[in-house]
């Protein structure tokens, strides 16, 4: 057994071996791209069901711009103040950093915990692009609460979908994601303009007099839609917070930032968040209430802007199914060693597919993405209390590293206890990740302080 | 083989056509054109954009000495 995890982490550090030696200052980056990288990743298929799910569980529009300003705000400082600074004095990923702190045998479990996490959103993304396409040939888009397909048509027309990303990701990963950089502005345009277009539609005047009116009371109106929960404030702000959790508090965004020149270029995620996690919401909010409150990113889009918004929400998906399809694909390959490239994409996007066809994952996007950001967010906390406290406290570093051991028991069981106390917390899952991330924070530094005193 | 007049040139007229197909909302928007109008706009100035936007990046890539 000791031998085959041996072997598996063995491969695993080959895959990342290209990354292996911290960034050398030759290389770092100007803020500028930073700003073009985050405004470009988080334009995605998924604001479209987002911004409208905020619409559906009737949150008001007050609550709703006051809680994505304070969320999309305290996302871009805990980029600033939690990865970032990390990032900048290390100039690792997070892959190598963990595996000095946790063992190979813990990065390895994060890592399949992360690739599976990765198709299940990849999957939703697919599902998007699939209710635009789906829009052409008369096929009806899941009902809200469905988890099963609801119709052979959609069975197929993900399936489609699914192989044809999937191919286009063994085929020209590299080319798609040049096109993936000319398709980001226009996507963020397709929500602008689209919300633009249909303000008409919800009775907003030329001269903008009843906009706030029309907002208050015909988009976010605060009703939720049957079956859906009541959303306020304090929901809007943790999610905008945690809506990317995994990459800010859970510190996958090192492989960004450790080409930083300070960590102050943290706050450059404004340009990622502001946009997309703010602009784009509101943009989906006003295009689902236009068509009725009907949970369909394509007819949203359509009807909006045209056939062009069809070519829209299925570019959003593609473009950004497709890195997440090949971070999977990465993950996974340390499950295979030998395997060839096309054949773990072709695994991952196989699973993608099949996940895309059931809708309960776009459908409840929302818990979704918090239970993402859970499962990962243990990992950031135990990471930050070993680079920030452990000094602080004068407590040993790297032990896993130093002593060689395959797996940090302390690690793995602050994190596997913290999720299962936090998934009994009786809070709403929104409200949960911080809680769970002091409870890792201290869980893990006691533990290392008991095992230092012994 | 880069070409950088043709690449700003590309680019300059890229960052036009998505100007216009924002122009085109804003201009159905304030009922100046009517819907099927602004949808077509929308969808000529799409195609433009890709095209520049595309082209614009082709014309300024190095290929390198065989390309």
């Amino acid at each position: 057994m000791s031998e085959r995890i041996g072997r598996l982490t063995a491969a695993m550090d080959r895959l990342y071996e290209y990354d292996r030696e911290p960034v050398s200052p030759d290389k770092l980056q100007s803020g500028g791209k930073f700003a073009g990288l985050f405004a470009g990743e988080h334009v995605a298929a998924t604001e479209f069901v987002i911004g409208a799910f905020f619409v559906l569980h009737g949150v008001g529009a007050r609550d709703l711009i006051l809680g994505l300003l304070i969320g999309n705000l305290l996302a871009v400082l805990s980029w600033t103040f939690i990865c970032a600074p990390i990032a900048v004095r290390t100039r690792l990923t997070l892959y190598w950093y963990l595996r000095k702190i946790v063992g190979p045998g813990v990065t390895f479990v994060y890592n399949i915990a992360n690739a599976l996490l990765y198709c299940v959103l990849a999957g939703a993304m697919i599902s998007v692009s699939a209710t635009a396409v789906g829009l052409l040939f008369g096929i009806p888009v899941p009902k809200l609460g469905s988890v099963l397909p609801s119709s052979l048509g959609w069975v197929l027309i993900t399936v489609a979908l699914g192989a044809a990303f999937t191919a286009v990701a063994i085929l020209g990963f590299s080319k798609l994601s040049r096109f993936a950089e000319v398709a980001a502005p226009w996507i963020f345009v397709v929500f602008v303009a689209g919300a633009l277009a249909a303000l008409p539609r919800l009775g907003v005047t030329p001269d903008l007099g009843n906009l706030w009116e029309v907002a208050a009371t015909r988009i976010w109106d605060g009703v939720a839609e049957a079956g859906q929960a009541k959303y306020g404030f304090w929901h809007v702000l943790s999610f905008a917070w945690f809506c990317n959790l995994a990459m800010h508090v859970g510190l996958s965004d090192m492989a960004l930032f450790r080409y930083a020149r300070k960590w102050t270029y943290g706050l450059y995620s404004a340009f990622g968040m502001f946009p997309g996690h703010m602009l784009a919401w509101l943009a989906s909010g006003v295009m689902v209430a236009a068509i009725g409150r009907e949970l369909h990113p394509g007819l949203m889009a359509y009807e909006a802007v045209g056939v062009a918004g069809i070519a829209g929400v299925t570019l959003a998906g593609w473009t950004t199914a497709n890195p997440t399809l090949y971070r999977a694909g990465l993950a996974l390959q340390a499950v295979t060693p030998g395997w060839p490239r096309w054949k773990i994409t072709l695994v991952a996007g196989t699973a993608t597919t099949v996940l895309a066809s059931f809708p309960v994952f776009f459908l409840k996007l929302l818990d979704y993405v918090a239970v993402y950001g859970l499962v990962l967010m243990p990992v950031g906390a135990i990471v930050f209390a070993e680079h920030w406290l452990f000094p602080l406290l004068k407590i040993e570093q790297y032990r896993a590293e130093k002593r060689g051991w395959t797996f940090n028991v302390a690690a793995l069981a602050v994190w596997l206890g913290t999720l299962a106390v936090v998934f009994a917390l009786p809070l709403h899952l929104y409200f949960r990740w911080l809680p769970g991330w002091v409870i890792a924070l201290v869980s893990y530094t006691a533990l290392a302080a008991a095992r230092r005193s012994r | 083989m880069r070409r950088p007049f043709l690449s700003r040139l590309a680019g300059g007229l890229a960052l036009v056509s998505l100007a216009l197909c924002l122009a085109s909302a804003a201009l159905f928007f304030l009922g100046r054109i009517p819907e099927a109008t602004f949808k077509l706009g929308f969808l000529l100035a799409s195609i433009a954009w890709f095209v520049l936007a595309a082209g614009g990046k082709m014309a300024g890539r190095d290929e390198g000495p065989t390309g």
